[in-house]
């Protein structure tokens, strides 16, 4: 019988590891569904209104318009960064990435302290142009676009050597950067345009702050605000179900596995590409755009150094907020880890059923965030579940649904990186699948799974649009408690909450970069 | 005559580690040395000193008249140093089809009917006509092997080194590839380097074989020679090793 369980030991972990995520991420999915066939009639109704069409078209033109700017300030940041011999391209490149791990609406509160009316650079017509869908566009792209300089630079990095030498012995160093190493980086590029895509789309706080009208707040007004009406919000995020549809294709079909090859970081030791002539220009270029990005934290730091009252008046406004969302971030991340590790391992390794583990996550990752929301919603309020629903625990069950992804994508890079031999050689010696993951594959990779968690955790902290929809009386994370306040707080104290986001999260990054670093000590 | 390449008193280090002391090596224009040595010797530090992928501390590297690297400073980049290289992966770019990868280093221009000639020429000369618009991935190992020595001959490099590029491969195709190099070098007065750590592949295709060890050459000559006065026991262990299964194959 023992011997049998053995036999069967990866089955049963990747059952389990199924198990969570079909509760999770996919139940969510289908539940609307069922809660909009039992909705009135006028629930339906809304989605013959063109209003609501015309709405989704906008907010998918806006995302493009996101997608492109970042693409068009991350794609050639991404190559200086990752591979030319720009001076302190590393300082550079994290001042510039900084900001991507902060909740998108804290940076637009900094642009407003910046360009609005009262702002530091601001007057009135930077004021009107930030509150209008160019702001929105200028925001996100900013904010969004390190997301794709940092996954394409750890793309060139990726490359083989080889591959790049062999081309630098005939051409110069920009036509080895465009015709070799973007190509060959192409799924770095496709998988930041669909990460950045997807989190434009499901954007609420920025367009919320702007007063920009988007798709996701029509949803969001149905569950909280003055329009509330549940069986509308389902009705509306049934729209969403075919667009995230769409992007799980063309992630399965531009990206796939290649993701494992773009996380990885593969060759750093190569000297930069020279850029010659052309190094100082762009060397000023890419200053700017790490000035570019950290200057709403700037403004941040300095609207909260007037008048917020000190620490001891923003941990007061703070409440039990910073607590709650880092332990439900902690929590989640745990949950995250533990499942990349069972599912990352097995779509490294192409063991069946892996993939199809991996679309899930992917899914649900490319999902908007408003139809994950309403889905948990009509999950977990329910009488039986009050003890999840009710308490921090259904902030780590929505967390863990949106960022589970993050945690497969992550370790399987990392696992794919090493032969699959070690692990044969483990088996030949007689140990089953959960000594060979507990014994080598996480001893081996504890560095990839420690990142995962990380990655994971900060995820989780920037959250704001999938959590501000169900969190629990008195339960709330930061970015909730700061966007709530937004609207009616003081100016200073709600700087100085968003300075403590800053904070904390540059906390959890230093305190990750200490791990990598002491994990690295032979 | 000057050399076409030569490496004058070069020293390298990688981290605490001295990889070439004083190291000096020179290939004359047309000929072909095969440059053999045990695994951490340093032969590919010296192709990657030539290639400029490298930079000596200390010492010179030459190509013809000009000195392209000295005293850890880069005089004249990769690029402008007109070598061809195929590495032991090949590094065929994989998104780029066989016509491309030959085409890249010509670039685009005036000449491009002249460049499609050779392109094709040389595709029909190491037996891969029609096989222009295959990817890499779509290759046997063998039409692999070939497309990166073709890609390497289509610049006309002023030099061709070669690292390791048979060493995955079974001995028939190994025997097959070595007859088709040389005979290209023959027809084209290349000048090549050819790193390996077989003796059969050196002999079978060098004019001159240098061996180095910890980062110097302790030997080079003709096979004869080293057969004759080997001055390492590596290399009396290669020609012994060399004995047992007979002559390198031509």
């Amino acid at each position: 019988m023992n011997q049998r369980l053995h036999r069967h030991e990866q089955t049963l972990f990747l059952a389990g590891a199924a198990a969570i995520l079909v509760l999770f991420s996919i139940a969510p999915w289908l539940q609307p569904l069922g809660e909009i066939a039992a909705a009135r009639e006028n629930s339906l109704a809304l989605l013959a209104s063109s209003r609501v069409w015309m709405l989704l078209l906008r907010s998918l033109l806006l995302s493009s318009a996101v997608t492109a700017l970042a693409l068009l300030i991350g794609l050639p940041l991404g190559v200086l960064f990752g591979r030319m011999d720009v001076p302190l391209r590393r300082a550079l490149w994290v001042a510039h990435a900084f900001p991507m791990f902060l909740p998108p609406f804290l940076l637009a509160l900094g642009w407003f302290h910046l360009l609005g009316r009262q702002g530091l650079l601001g007057g009135e017509s930077t004021a009107a142009l930030l509150f209008s869908e160019v702001g929105l566009v200028f925001v996100l792209g900013v904010t969004l676009a390190p997301i794709v300089t940092s996954l394409v630079a750890v793309g060139v990095m990726g490359v083989d050597a080889s591959l790049e030498e062999a081309a630098r012995l005939v051409a110069r160093p920009w036509r080895v950067a465009t015709h070799i190493l973007l190509p060959a980086a192409s799924p770095a590029i496709a998988l930041a345009a669909i990460v950045v895509f997807a989190l434009a789309l499901s954007e609420l706080g920025v367009p919320m702050f702007l007063r920009v009208d988007v798709f996701p707040a029509a949803v969001f007004a149905r569950l909280g605000g003055v329009d509330y009406a549940p069986g509308e919000a389902f009705a509306l995020a049934l729209p969403l179900v075919p667009v995230a549809a769409c992007l799980l294709i063309l992630e399965r079909r531009f990206v796939g596995r290649h993701s494992y090859a773009v996380l990885g970081l593969r060759s750093g030791a190569r000297a930069p590409l020279p850029l010659r002539r052309l190094r100082a220009p762009l060397t000023a270029a890419a200053t700017i755009a790490s000035i570019v990005s950290v200057a709403p934290i700037a403004a941040l730091a300095i609207r909260a150094s007037r008048g917020s009252g000190g620490v001891a008046t923003i941990l007061d406004w703070s409440r039990r907020a910073p607590l709650n969302g880092v332990l439900a971030a902690a929590a989640a991340a745990s949950g995250i880890s533990a499942i990349g590790l069972i599912v990352g391992h097995a779509a490294a390794r192409r063991e069946r059923g892996a993939s199809v583990l991996d679309a899930l996550s992917v899914l649900a990752f490319v999902t908007p965030a408003s139809v994950l929301g309403v889905g948990l919603i009509a999950v977990w309020n329910r009488a039986a579940t009050q003890m999840i629903y009710g308490t921090l625990a259904i902030l780590v069950v929505g967390y863990m649904a949106r960022y589970v992804a993050v945690g497969v994508r992550v370790v399987a890079s990392s696992v794919s990186q090493s032969p699959v031999h070690l692990e044969e050689a483990a088996a030949a010696h007689g140990a089953h699948f959960a000594r060979r993951l507990f014994r080598i594959v996480l001893p081996l990779h504890a560095r990839g799974v420690m990142f995962a968690w990380l990655l994971a955790a900060v995820f989780c902290m920037r959250d704001l649009e999938t959590a501000v929809l169900f969190y629990p009386p008195g339960g709330e994370p930061l970015t909730v408690r700061i966007f709530t306040l937004e609207a009616n707080g003081p100016e200073s104290v709600v700087a100085g909450l968003a300075l403590l986001q800053v904070g904390m999260t540059l906390a959890v990054l230093g305190l990750g970069a200490f791990a990598f670093l002491w994990r690295r000590a032979p | 005559m000057t050399a076409a390449i030569a490496l004058a008193e070069v020293s390298f280090r990688y981290g605490a580690r001295d990889i070439l002391s004083g190291f000096a090596l020179s290939v004359a224009p047309g000929e072909v040395v095969a440059l053999l040595g045990p695994s951490g010797s340093g032969k590919s530090t010296v192709l990657r000193l030539v290639l400029g992928f490298a930079v000596p501390a200390r010492g010179s590297v030459h190509l013809g008249d000009e000195i392209v690297s000295k005293d850890g400073k880069t005089l004249v980049p990769p690029e402008d140093r007109h070598l061809a290289v195929v590495f032991q992966d090949l590094a065929l770019w994989p998104h780029l089809t066989v016509h491309a990868n030959l085409a890249f280093g010509l670039g685009p221009g005036k000449r491009r009917g002249e460049h499609e000639a050779r392109i094709r020429e040389l595709l029909a000369r190491v037996g891969l006509a029609g096989k222009e618009k295959h990817y890499p991935g779509e290759l046997s190992g063998g039409e692999r092997q070939r497309v990166a020595i073709a890609r390497a001959l289509v610049m006309e490099p002023r030099a061709i080194l070669l690292d390791e590029p048979l060493s995955n491969l079974d001995v028939s195709l190994k025997r097959d590839l070595l007859g088709t190099f040389r005979e290209l070098f023959k027809e084209r007065k290349s000048t090549v380097v050819y790193v390996t750590h077989d003796l059969r592949e050196a002999a079978s295709l060098g004019d001159r074989i240098a061996v180095i060890e910890h980062g110097e050459v302790v030997q080079q000559g003709t096979l004869d020679l080293l057969r004759a006065q080997p001055a390492s026991g590596f290399i009396r262990g290669l020609v012994q090793d060399l004995s047992w299964t007979g002559r390198p194959g031509t």
